[in-house]
């Protein structure tokens, strides 16, 4: 038997059958319609996140942390590749050690991380924020991502960069509107003349700690795009940031942070983290041997990538996982569909074979039909898992977009995913149609044939 | 006939047993024919006598459980499932009392299906299965389906069907059976003609003895499979 008339005789028992083969087809299109919108959505995801870290530009820099005898295990995130130091224990990661790394050769910049907590007044809201020194090299970078007026120029220059996500909770809608007007930082400071005038015994007397909060009104001279990701890859955990020149002049408590608090009491002075900038991604195994050298630990985003995409290979398995099931039951309707119509055609097997099909010949025609199921399903499958992502994609950033997240494709559509789609619903056809060809083409024909 | 002459068709101690159940079933047990070629003979006998499972061994669509068969100087007794199809595909013809064509295809394409099987071009299937329909009486009703046909039409495309691959050898299986008497004269004339014309052998079960008697060169009478009177045959 020729292959093509195997082909035209499985085609037409297909069509012989419409509702069958259709309400069959369906079967797969819908399981193959769900694994191609799951792994487009996990590639989507992971697609976005990958190019978004890469835009942050966060890849080229490294964060450096004392190398003490704790170390940094006090950062409650334990999942981060924290590399240890390999130098002298006790070195304090003060303005010197600061200047010895930014004179790194592929060091950009080195700067300390500062932030610190403040009452912030905008367009008559107040919030408590934690407000972070920047300095203007890394906020005219293109980390910064600044999408409404313009960073500060220099170090000295005075006023703050503010995030999208930051006016909206001021109550800003229009973020361009919000260039050029004024933010307002209170910081809190003990008054030490006061304290002192007072003693103890004002204390006690019930008036409480004798503060004064100070006021400092910085002009809003641009304004960064929220990330889409809920604040996610954005080098700056605060929203409010400054120059380091207006930050020294803020009077505040001299604290930064808890480890600032936790190491002073050792009497050690020094930074809790300093943030490196290197001129490219390749430069970041030297300079981070060099500083673990000089006594300090590195922790690096790059490095903790390759775990990130670990991730992503996790979560599209479970994806793809989701989508098998559909498949399962897709596959079990076909072998359904062909055991159906073997019973169904017994008679017509025996004629064949009763003027001369050998086994493989039937075996041939019943294969051909469960993959042309396949095929068909798997051809609607891609269609229909295309538009579904098309339209949930449409529905998501338009409910998104009232919340001001800018439009993105959580659907990613490589031709592999299609060529995929379709040549494993054939294969899972196939599959499905072994045990029917089988059992066809072992059809007796003297029990087919026997007079009825 | 000379006695030189090997027969077409031979059969030695052919047996088949079934096994149903708890209980054997003998329903052919040690069948010595010998058919000549260009011989036209009938096999009767009552109900369940082996008529059908003798055919059904001659026609290569059952396996003998003892014996040999032995069609064309080819040990069709000893073949393999393939080697049987290639048999049933070119070396036999077969028609039975219910026709058994395709009922969603056409005459012209139940003519043709055998030489699907035999892997013809297309255009030489259509070429051929016409010519046959022809030779039937039926090219006129070439592209009716079955259930359009009367019922010796049906007979009809089913002898074309059968000789479709050439064989030497037609089986038929009470193919009057399903036909009133005019019609069955009509196909059993149509088989005699064949005989007599091509030269094809035919080995033919019927209960019809005025038909056997009048077209058949021989016959062969089965009782409980085994052969009890065989004259003509040879």
């Amino acid at each position: 038997m020729r292959f093509a008339d195997a082909v035209g005789f499985a085609m037409v028992s297909l069509r012989k059958r419409r509702l069958r083969t259709f309400l069959t087809a369906a079967g797969v299109t819908i399981g193959i319609g769900a694994l191609v919108s799951m792994i487009s959505f996990g590639k989507g995801i992971q697609k976005n996140v990958s190019e978004s870290f890469r835009a942050s530009d966060l890849f080229n820099s490294l964060m450096v942390m004392p190398g003490g005898p704790e170390g940094p295990s006090g950062d409650p995130d334990e999942g981060r590749p924290v590399k240890a130091t390999v130098g002298p224990k006790d070195a304090v990661l003060d303005d010197a050690a600061v200047a010895a790394i930014s004179r790194l050769p592929g060091v950009r910049a080195a700067y300390p991380d500062i932030s610190f907590p403040a009452m912030v007044r905008y367009d008559g809201e107040e919030e408590f924020r934690l407000i972070q020194v920047v300095p203007a090299a890394v906020a005219s970078s293109k980390a910064m991502a600044i999408k409404w007026g313009r960073p500060y120029s220099s170090d000295e220059e005075t006023g703050v960069i503010v995030s999208r996500s930051f006016l909206r909770r001021m109550g800003t809608r229009d973020p361009a509107a919000a260039v050029g007007k004024t933010l307002t930082v209170m910081s809190v400071t003990l008054d030490l003349g006061q304290l002192l005038s007072s003693g103890l015994g004002g204390l006690l007397s019930g008036k409480g700690l004798p503060v004064a909060t100070e006021s400092y009104d910085f002009p809003v001279l641009g304004v960064t795009e929220m990330s889409p990701f809920g604040g996610g890859p954005n080098p700056m955990q605060s929203d409010v940031l400054i120059a380091p020149g207006p930050a020294g002049r803020i009077k505040r408590l001299p604290i930064s942070s808890v480890w600032d608090l936790f190491r002073m009491q050792k009497g050690r002075l020094g930074y809790s983290a300093v943030t490196v900038k290197l001129g490219s991604i390749g430069d970041l195994e030297t300079v981070g041997t060099r500083v673990r050298e000089m006594g300090f630990a590195t922790f690096a985003l790059a490095d903790q990538f390759a775990e990130i995409t670990r991730g992503f290979y996790f979560m599209n398995m479970v994806l793809a996982a989701v989508g098998m099931i559909a498949i399962v039951v897709a596959a079990l309707g076909i072998v359904n569909t062909m055991v159906m119509s073997i019973l169904e055609r017994y008679r017509e097997i025996g004629v064949m074979k009763a003027v001369g099909a050998s086994d493989g010949d039937i075996r041939r025609i019943f294969f051909f039909e469960s993959g042309a199921i396949g095929l068909a399903g798997g051809t609607a499958g891609c269609l229909l898992g295309w538009a579904t992502s098309l339209l949930i994609n449409k529905v998501v950033n338009l409910y998104l977009a009232g919340q001001g997240v800018p439009h993105i494709s959580y659907f990613a559509f490589p031709a592999w995913i299609f060529l995929g789609a379709v040549g494993f619903s054939l294969l899972v056809s196939l599959v499905s149609g072994i045990y029917p060809a089988r059992r066809a083409a072992r059809v007796d024909p003297v029990v087919a044939l026997r007079h009825d | 006939m000379s006695t030189t002459v090997p027969p077409l068709v031979e059969t030695r101690s052919l047996s088949r047993t079934y096994v149903v159940g708890d209980v054997r079933v003998e329903a052919l047990a040690g069948v010595d024919l010998a058919v000549a070629a260009g011989r036209f003979i009938a096999v009767t006998g009552a109900s369940g006598s082996g008529k059908s499972t003798l055919l059904n061994l001659l026609g290569g669509l059952d396996t003998p459980s003892a014996g040999t068969i032995t069609v064309g100087g080819e040990l069709v007794s000893s073949m393999s499932r393939d080697e049987l199809a290639r048999y049933r595909r070119s070396g036999v013809g077969v028609i039975f009392q219910s026709f058994n064509l395709i009922p969603a295809r056409t005459a012209l394409e139940n003519v043709e299906l055998p030489l699907v099987f035999a892997g013809l071009e297309r255009a030489e299937r259509r070429r051929r299965a016409s010519e046959l329909l022809t030779e039937v009486g039926l090219a006129h009703r070439a592209n009716h389906r079955p259930p359009e046909l009367s019922g010796g039409e049906q007979q009809r495309v089913a002898v074309a069907r059968a000789l479709a691959n050439g064989p030497r050898l037609l089986l038929a299986d009470e193919p009057t059976g399903n036909l009133d008497s005019r019609t069955s004269r009509e196909i059993v004339g149509l088989l005699a003609a064949l005989n007599r014309e091509a030269g094809l052998t035919i080995i033919m079960v019927s209960h019809e003895e005025a038909l056997v008697s009048e077209f058949a060169h021989g016959m062969v009478r089965l009782m409980d499979g085994r052969v009890v009177e065989s004259g003509g045959a040879a």
